[in-house]
């Protein structure tokens, strides 16, 4: 098979998953669920996300929490599934919040959410605009970046050294924003993928009864998490 | 040959006229030993009372019908029982009954016009009722519930139950005792309690034993299969006497809170008896809970400690320690150890935040596991919808905080469930059979039925 350019491969995904195995003990992986492996990330069929926007947030949560580190990625996580399925419901529409106006973009941060765009037109309006960056700064657009280049690419953008209008200026602080929610949150919410960062970093998840343990000073917690739906690693 | 004939002949026809006699001739209706003083009146709410004691409303009024209507579908093994109105009403109701009917229909299963009523009518234990506790009811109905017409479906079982005169013969069998009450040789707070464990309570139609003829097997207190235990609807009666029962290990004043608030150091009242509870018993006089209580410990002739009081405002409970037969089971969980069974994961995934390690639950909110009559019971039905559906404690008037289980069918598989039920019937002490993923399978299904 072909690998998307920049994206890990098959086998790359395969040996991250083999490290969180090795990592939450062979026991507890033992007694996790026999579940049918998801969609791949190439063929998931997207809720909001065109083509090229999926191509990006791919690319770009891949560089955010890259799959070559000590424990899984972005995306053998499936953070891009996450952020999808968050910009497709009430996230992405902003459902329950406050968007009346009045609105000024231009606020202090500390002002909260001032611009009139939803999350998800934010990501519509954002993404363009950064890929005409890249194709003018670097030759290509993001997703086709090498590695090194991608990483140049989001320093500039976190640093607003890529000119954004103020509508969309906050745009990296969501997306990394939302890329750690999809790697931490639930699995229900389509990132977490088979809680590989709860094993990564010895969160137990919603198991929630710990009487136990209070006193139990530099003793590591054994057993592996439990998600909101009973899954078990 | 002719005379042999002729014998046959006479035989088959004293049989016939045996037979129509039982079918047509009417049923004596049983007369009371003595009856109360001409000019007797009941007493200031008396019958109220005796109405809230005897638990009719849960019977005799549907889900979202009017009080006392009827129209409640009683399962019984015979067949859906449809129970019937006793309100005032002349047309639907018991309207036009004179207490003479009334009488017969508690003591004897009787109607005006000597059709049996079924035994889902606990008429084997209200004919021990007094005559002035049944006239006070009586009047009660007729003078102070309002009449409410409502045509109740017709109970239609199928052969052979439907013939309702085989009830006759059932009779014989059951009702051996009675009318009226006969008190032990126990303080009066215990006979007290026997009269309402007894009779208006009807405790044996579910906690005593069934016979092969489904009557109840110990119905008055002198008997040693009285509330020994029963079966009703798939559901586990427990013993209330005897060694290794949840009673034996409950103080009087502990019992005396279950009844009277459907929950306790120990244990919660769910299922059938969360309806006793909440319909009849939280009603009943604290002293009358108590009797009770007193009378069911002291049963098998054990001295009874009263306590002062029972269910009054405690502040913070102490969660119970693990004990003996439970610490291995404890410690196991405690550890944490990703090498346990699945049954034991499956319980630290689940329901260790509320019922602990300990197994020991929490006092007043979160029932006991160890040892629990529902957790180790015969049935395993009624253990595995609570884990699939959830549980409900009704709000009582001392304890208005209604407590609720959530319900595990999304998050847990049949195999899982058989997994879990299974190792809590083996976890603290517990010592009871297997369950598998049919059973769950099955309890799945008949909950999706309703």
């Amino acid at each position: 098979m072909t690998d998307l350019p920049g994206y890990p491969s098959r086998r790359n995904f395969l040996k991250a998953s083999a490290a969180g195995v090795a990592l939450s003990g062979l026991a507890a992986q033992a007694k996790a669920q026999e579940t049918t492996p998801p969609v791949p990330l190439e063929d998931y069929d997207r809720a909001y996300l065109t083509a090229a926007e999926w191509a990006f947030v791919m690319a770009a949560t891949a560089r955010l929490i890259p799959s070559d580190g000590d424990g899984p990625g972005a995306i053998e996580t499936r953070v891009p599934v996450f952020i999808d399925l968050q910009l497709a419901g009430d996230y992405g529409t902003a459902d329950d919040w406050y968007m009346e106006g009045p609105h000024d973009p231009d606020a202090e941060p500390a002002r909260g959410w001032q611009t009139p765009l939803t999350p998800a037109e934010i990501y519509r309006q954002a993404i363009p605009v950064f890929d005409a960056w890249c194709e003018e700064t670097h030759g290509a657009t993001f997703a086709e970046l090498d590695a090194e280049r991608k990483d140049a690419a989001l320093t500039s953008l976190q640093n607003g050294d890529v000119a954004l209008d103020s509508e969309i200026r906050d745009f990296f602080t969501i997306l990394l924003a939302n890329t750690k929610e999809g790697y931490f949150a639930d699995p229900q919410y389509g990132g977490n993928h088979e809680m590989q960062s709860w094993v990564y970093i010895g969160f137990p998840g919603a198991r929630a009864a710990y009487r136990a343990w209070p006193e139990r000073h530099n003793e590591k917690y054994p057993l592996g998490p439990v998600s909101i739906s009973g899954e078990r690693a | 040959m002719k005379t042999f004939l002729r014998i046959v002949a006479g035989l088959a026809l004293v049989g016939v006229v045996a037979l129509l006699a039982f079918i047509f001739v009417p049923v004596q209706r049983t007369q009371p030993a003595e009856a109360p003083a001409a000019d007797w009146e009941p007493a200031e709410g008396q019958g109220e009372y005796v109405l809230h004691a005897s638990d009719c409303v849960a019977c005799h009024t549907s889900d979202d019908g009017e009080s006392l209507a009827g129209g409640r579908a009683i399962a019984s093994p015979m067949g859906t029982i449809w129970s019937t109105n006793i309100t005032p009403d002349p047309e639907t109701g018991i309207g036009d009954w004179s207490y003479a009917d009334f009488r017969a229909a508690m003591i004897d299963g009787l109607e005006p016009d000597g059709t049996h009523l079924y035994p889902a009518m606990p008429y084997e234990n209200y004919r021990l009722m007094t005559e002035e506790d049944i006239r006070a009811l009586y009047e009660y109905i007729m003078t102070e519930v309002e009449p409410v017409s409502n045509e109740v479906q017709e109970t239609e079982l199928s052969f052979p139950f439907n013939l309702r005169f085989g009830i006759r013969a059932w009779n014989w069998l059951a009702l051996t005792h009675g009318p009226g009450f006969t008190p032990a040789d126990v303080p009066e707070l215990q006979q007290r309690g026997q009269y309402l464990v007894e009779g208006p309570g009807h405790c044996a139609a579910c906690h005593s034993p069934r016979s092969v003829f489904m009557s109840q097997d110990g119905v008055t207190a002198d008997e040693d299969s009285f509330l020994a235990g029963g079966v009703i609807d798939g559901w586990n009666a427990p013993a209330l006497r005897g060694e290794g029962t949840d009673l034996a290990k409950w103080s009087v004043g502990e019992l005396a809170a279950y009844l009277a608030t459907g929950r306790n150091a120990h244990s919660t009242a769910n299922g059938e008896m969360g309806l006793v509870v909440e319909h009849s018993l939280q009603k009943l006089t604290d002293e009358d809970n108590l009797a009770m209580a007193a009378f069911l410990k002291g049963i098998d002739g054990d001295a009874v400690d009263l306590p002062e009081s029972f269910a009054t405002a405690a502040g913070a409970i102490e969660v119970p320690a693990a004990d003996s037969a439970g610490s291995a089971t404890t410690e196991m969980l405690a550890s944490a150890d990703p090498d346990m069974p699945l049954g034991a994961r499956l319980y630290m995934d689940n329901c260790v935040g509320c019922h602990f390690a300990t197994g020991k639950g929490a006092p007043e909110i979160f029932p006991e596991l160890q040892g629990n009559s529902m957790v180790v019971g015969s049935e395993t039905m009624p253990l595995i919808s609570v884990i699939l559906n959830g549980a409900e404690v009704p709000s009582t008037a001392k304890r208005p905080m209604a407590l609720r289980m959530q319900g595990y069918a999304d998050r847990m598989s049949d195999d899982e469930v058989a997994e879990l039920v299974t190792w809590l019937r083996g976890a603290w002490g517990n010592d009871a059979s297997a369950v598998t993923a049919a059973d769950v399978a099955t309890v799945r299904e008949a909950d999706h039925g309703h």
